[in-house]
Parts: structure tokens; C-alpha cells; sequence
């Protein structure tokens, strides 16, 4: 039997589904025969990405780089190889008092996903990108060598690598800084927002909260449309926290987690069915205002709370929008926005609204620039490239742009914004669909 | 705890599920034939469990020098030691891979567990975890050679078993089927019978805590090769499995 690796290869969404050569392993010297041998490899960390975003002719997976190398606990400073998850870096760190700076919504990304994706959380206007804690990484280049990039070293590199969606080489490893916590517990409050206006108010209100999202119901129209509820956040401190949970202020929250085990049929995740979710999740506050402490996995990680929710799309899989629009226009961009997909018809269960500070200039390949982004789910189905045409145009006309992370079908002005990207030994299927115009 | 096959992606899960568990060893001594490699898996426990381990360079392909693994003694000895080697089709008659294939799963490795075995029965305590493999069950086309070495370790380690009962030592056979690692990468395996690194140290884990004599992963694999000993030679030589 010869050794076959071509498999077939999707991300989260399940769209679209290819079927390439996938390759994994630990061994640097295995890696340089990888990369030598082949033009047009991508690198693939846990395929938490959308889109074909992470898939290529030849994809190295970096599931076997899983090893913690070092974690300096009197600086809170962690290195380990590019594959290990979020989810296992918070397994140690909280118990030891630390928490990432920066979070995603999902725990399950790589640390070079991280990287390569340059991702943000709910706390972008107070703390930035990933980027602004990492320290260094080892990345290997077009001629197999390996590099240690920093901002003193080959910072050419580091800098068109962060956000670079892997296509200046394969990340091997990387050090990074966390952040203090006295708890694992957020302070949190939501408030009930009637309104895309009222959502906005607050938004500007909860400028010195660390972490400000929105849940969005996108199916509201008219003087309803943005209903949301905001979320602030704040590291609970240990000294805030009732006496009961004041004795172990660093737990680790108990693992039950539901799976679903199979794709739901096309029919149950109709707008019907979102609809009333939206309802209930809205009107289940009945106080416009609740303020409370909940543990760190509730307020970060949601839907991780499901494993493979995103089986219940159904086999056709779905795709992520998320865009920003500059700030200066973006009130008046977000209400077209959301009154072109609640006209559509088409929607997800929540949509996410954060506004961005600004970026670091220096981190030129990243997605925030100083605005408002939503980000929601789209089930693939017959009238979805129009839809996503018409909000790309809506996008376009505000002058603003698409994350990468997330893209499956958006126009190529509002994704070809990566510099120094261009290789032909490093490309993925989302870089040539760009470079394409397709 | 001793582990044979230190590179393997296992032992390594095997030994992280135990920590995870939360088992302590004083240390962990990983025998090695790759001493390098193994040096990043030890300080990824020390950094995720603050496992302290040695390692102590053995490959079996090579004399031994038993004077390193004197003062080696735990309850507990894992190993992983293995070699998959060229399929029928592409190595039956390739002597340098037969014998690689011999040695590291059986012929040099015998000599190792029984150095183990000999200290755990003059202590009248502790545990062996050796894996085998289901392809001992019965010798097929596709690749007898490592099926018959791993059917003699099978033999051995049931025959050991049954010396060390009354000696108060435990010996876990296990028999994995299909396994996503290295050693199997971009062969055709059928998902549902394939099992991770992970899900496969789980499995042992539970069966290792049970005091099980033989354990298959993933348990399926109990009823395939149920079905596959009781095949009749007449039938059986004319398969192509």
C-alpha cells in the first residue's frame, strides 16, 4: 500500500469541502523536505477558520507541533510550538493566575493561527491584536530555513507574517506574554439596547470597559432593527467576588460539553426557527439591565460550550461575514447593513457587533481598522452569492473591507489588502481566488 | 514510570492522560532511541504538569548497556516499541527490513521487558503496558512479517502474564487496530476505526486502571478480529486483506 495523503480538507463553515495532500509533522527536518518538495503549501492549524482560508495544493497541518516549550510564570510569558490551542494554553495559565491578552470567540485556534489570522477579541479598542504580545515566533521561509522573527530581528518578516493568513512560510513556534488575573470570573453587565442607535450610545459609553460585544438580532426591522444586548466585561477581582467563590478564585470550569453528533437536516435552520432563538435569547433578560459575575468560559466562549455546533447547518455548511467599516460613515454603513439582511431574509442566530480602536500601523496585514464590525453566519444556499454581493457593495461604498479569516465569496477590493504576501511557494486556494478576481 | 518507545505518539498520549489524571512518578524515565526528540516531550510535561523525567538513550537495534538501566525501577512500564517496516508489496523480501521488523518487535525487545520483569517480581509489584497489535491476531498477506513478530509478543506477553500472576505483577496486552500517527500516515483507514493518539491513551487508561489482561483500541476491534480468527484457512488464504 503507497501512502495516499490526499484527503479531503474543509474548515468550520464546511464550504467549501477540497480535496488536497495533507501532510503533518514534528520533525524540522521532515518540514524543510515538505517545503522544499512542493510550490503552493499552506500551513493549517486547527481549520477554526471559514472560508478556504488554510487549504492549498499542499496543506501542512501543524496538529503533531503541540508541545509547550517554556512558561516563565514570574513574567507570565509562554512559548510553545505553532499548533498547540488557546484552549490548552488557558489550562495552564489560569490556575497560575494568567489569561491571554487577546481571545477570539472560539479557544479552539492555534497559536499560529492566531498569528497568521492576527486575531482580535472583545477587547480590540482597549488592548489591540495578538500581535501586540507576541514576542518573537520561528517561522520557516520559501527556502526552508528556518527564521526567528521579532521587531529586532527579520522584523520585515514578523511584520508581514502577523495577519498574513500563512503566506510568507510556515510558523513553527512562538512566544508570547499573557495577562494577571486575580479570578477567573468577568464582572459582567448587559444592557438591553431597543435599538441600532441605542446599541451605538452604549458602545460609546462603555469606552473604559476592557470588553464591550453586542449580540445583534438581525432578523429586526424598522424601528427595531439592531435590537441587541451589549455585554461589558471586566476581570473580576479577587476581592469583589462573593466569599464562596473567593476561595478558589482560579477555577477551571467543569467539562460538560454536548456535541452534536450529526448535520442537522437543511430544514431545521430556517428563518423561522432563528427567529424565535433570537427572541428568546433577547427576552429571556427581562431586566434592561443585569449585572452579575459569570466564569470566563460563558463570557469568552459560548458556542464552544457545543462541540461541532457547526454541524447544525447542516451538511451544505456555512459561510462567515465579517467586515468593518471605518468609523467616521459606520452608523450609517452598519443600519444598510443590517436592513439589507433582514429584507433578505437570510440570517444567522446572533450577529456580533464590536467597534474596534485603532490598529497598530505596524501590523499592516491586520483586519480592525478603527470602526464597526459585524460578524455573522450565512447557511450556503441558492440566493447567498447575491446577498453577499449586495453587502459587499454596501462594504465597498463605505470604505471598508473583509476579514480573511472569515471570507468565502467576497469581492477582491475588499480582500486584496495583504502586502508582502506574494510567493510562489506559499499559496492558499483564498489567495489565488483574490489575486484572481474570482 | 518507565516508557519504551519514547517517540512514540502513544506512549507520549498515554503518559499525558496519566498526568492529566492526575498520577504522580517521582520521575518518568523515558527510554530512548532518539534521545533528541524525546528532550521536547519532556519539557512539555515539565511545563504542562511540572513532570520531572530523564532520559536514557536505548535503541535496540544496538548493544545495550543494561549498567544504564540499573537503577531504573518503577510500578509501572509502558512501551510503545514498534516498527510498522515495508508492506508485503513493497519489502517482503527486503532482509534488512525483515530483520528491523523482528528485532524491534520482538527479538531485541524481549530481552528489555524481561530485564523489567525480572525487577518488578523480585519487588512482587507492578504493572507492564505493552503494545501489541491486532495484526498478530493472523498472519496476512499484506504484511505478515510485522504480523508474526507482534503474534510472538502477543505469545510472550500472555505466557508472561500467566509466570507473574502468582507473583503479584499485572501484564496489560494491547492490542491497537487502527491508530492515526506518523507511522500510519496517508494510509486508507477507515475513520470510525481509527482511533487518535489520544482517544487510544484513554482506552488504555481505563483498562490499565481495571486490571484488565488484554485490551483492544477502539474496543471494536475486539468483535472484527473475533470474526477474522474464525475466518477458515480455506477461506482466509484467498483474501486480499
Amino acid at each position: 500500500m503507497k501512502p495516499n495523503f490526499i484527503q479531503k480538507v474543509t474548515n468550520w463553515g464546511n464550504f467549501p469541502v477540497v480535496e488536497k495532500e495533507m501532510r503533518s509533522d514534528d520533525s524540522v527536518s521532515k518540514i524543510k523536505k515538505f517545503v522544499r518538495e512542493n510550490n503552493e503549501v499552506i500551513a493549517r492549524g486547527n481549520g477554526r477558520c471559514y472560508g478556504d482560508a488554510s487549504l492549498g495544493e499542499h496543506i501542512f497541518s501543524t496538529k503533531r507541533l503541540n508541545k509547550f516549550t517554556s512558561f516563565d510564570r514570574l513574567n507570565g510569558v509562554i512559548e510553545c510550538e505553532s499548533g498547540v490551542l488557546l484552549s490548552e494554553v488557558l489550562e495552564i495559565s489560569v490556575p497560575q493566575g494568567y489569561f491571554l491578552y487577546v481571545t477570539p470567540g472560539t479557544k479552539y485556534i492555534s497559536v499560529g493561527g492566531a498569528i497568521a489570522s492576527d486575531v482580535h477579541g472583545k477587547n480590540h479598542h482597549a488592548e489591540g491584536c495578538f500581535s501586540e504580545y507576541v514576542i518573537e515566533f520561528k517561522l520557516m521561509n520559501e527556502n526552508a530555513e528556518v527564521m526567528t522573527c521579532s521587531r529586532e530581528e527579520n522584523s520585515d518578516k514578523f511584520w508581514a507574517t502577523i495577519g498574513g493568513m500563512g503566506l510568507t512560510g510556515i510558523i513553527l513556534s512562538a512566544k508570547f506574554k499573557l495577562k494577571n488575573i486575580e479570578s477567573s470570573y468577568i464582572r459582567q453587565e448587559s444592557i438591553k439596547a431597543e435599538n441600532l442607535d441605542e446599541v451605538f450610545r452604549l458602545f460609546d459609553e462603555s469606552e473604559d470597559w476592557t470588553y464591550n460585544v453586542a449580540w445583534i438580532d438581525c432578523f429586526q426591522k424598522g424601528k427595531n432593527l439592531g435590537r441587541s444586548i451589549l455585554m461589558r466585561g471586566e476581570h473580576a477581582l479577587k476581592a469583589e467576588l462573593t466569599s464562596n467563590l473567593q476561595k478558589k478564585p482560579l477555577k477551571l470550569k467543569e467539562k460538560f460539553k454536548p456535541t452534536i453528533p450529526f448535520y442537522f437536516p437543511g430544514f431545521v435552520l430556517n428563518s423561522l426557527s432563528i427567529k424565535i432563538f433570537n427572541f428568546l435569547f433577547y427576552n429571556k433578560q427581562t431586566k434592561k439591565q443585569l449585572n452579575n459575575f459569570i466564569d470566563y468560559e460563558t463570557f469568552f466562549y459560548p458556542l464552544d460550550v457545543i462541540n461541532n455546533w457547526n454541524k447544525i447547518y447542516g451538511k451544505s455548511g456555512f459561510i462567515q461575514y465579517q467586515m468593518v467599516i471605518p468609523k467616521e460613515n459606520g452608523k450609517e454603513g452598519m443600519r444598510q447593513i443590517l436592513d439589507t439582511i433582514a429584507k433578505s431574509g437570510n440570517g444567522s442566530f446572533l450577529a456580533v457587533l464590536k467597534l474596534f480602536g485603532k490598529n497598530n500601523p505596524q501590523a499592516y496585514n491586520s483586519f480592525p481598522v478603527e470602526g464597526y464590525t459585524l460578524a455573522l453566519d450565512f447557511k450556503v444556499n441558492k440566493g447567498l452569492k447575491k446577498l453577499v454581493d449586495q453587502l459587499d457593495t454596501i462594504v465597498d461604498d463605505f470604505g471598508g473591507r473583509i476579514y480573511l479569516t472569515k471570507d468565502s465569496m467576497s469581492r477582491s477590493s475588499l480582500t486584496n489588502y495583504l502586502q508582502n504576501v506574494d510567493s510562489s511557494k506559499f499559496v492558499s486556494l483564498q489567495h489565488k481566488r483574490i489575486v484572481n478576481n474570482n | 514510570m518507565i516508557v519504551l518507545g519514547s517517540n512514540s505518539e502513544v506512549a507520549q498520549a498515554f503518559v499525558e492522560e496519566c498526568l492529566a489524571k492526575g498520577e504522580k512518578f517521582p520521575t518518568i524515565y523515558f527510554l530512548s532511541s532518539n534521545p533528541e526528540t524525546t528532550e521536547k516531550f519532556a519539557g512539555h510535561i515539565q511545563v504542562k504538569f511540572f513532570q520531572h523525567s530523564e532520559i536514557v538513550p536505548l535503541d535496540l537495534m544496538n548493544e545495550i548497556d543494561y549498567k544504564t538501566l540499573e537503577n531504573i525501577n518503577s510500578d509501572l512500564l509502558f512501551c510503545a516499541s514498534g516498527y510498522l517496516g515495508l508492506s508485503t508489496e513493497d519489502g517482503l523480501y527486503d532482509d534488512e527490513n525483515t530483520e528491523r521488523i523482528i528485532d524491534v518487535n520482538y527479538a531485541k525487545l524481549v530481552p528489555v521487558l524481561n530485564f523489567f520483569a525480572k525487577k518488578m517480581e523480585s519487588k512482587r509489584s507492578g504493572t507492564m503496558i505493552v503494545l501489541s497489535s491486532v495484526a498478530g491476531e493472523r498472519g496476512r498477506q499484506s504484511n505478515f512479517i510485522y504480523g508474526s513478530a507482534k503474534a510472538a509478543l502477543t505469545a510472550y506477553l500472555s505466557g508472561l502474564r500467566n509466570y507473574l500472576f502468582d507473583k503479584k505483577v499485572n501484564v496489560l496486552t494491547v492490542k491497537p487496530g487502527f491508530m492515526d500517527t506518523k507511522m500510519t500516515e496517508g494510509l486508507p483507514l477507515n475513520p470510525a476505526l481509527t482511533a487518535s493518539p489520544k482517544k487510544a491513551a484513554e482506552g488504555i487508561y481505563k483498562a490499565y486502571k481495571n486490571k484488565k489482561d488484554v485490551a483492544y483500541v477502539l474496543p471494536i476491534w475486539a468483535i472484527i478480529m473475533l470474526i477474522i480468527r474464525n475466518i477458515p484457512e480455506f477461506i482466509f488464504k484467498k483474501l486480499k486483506l
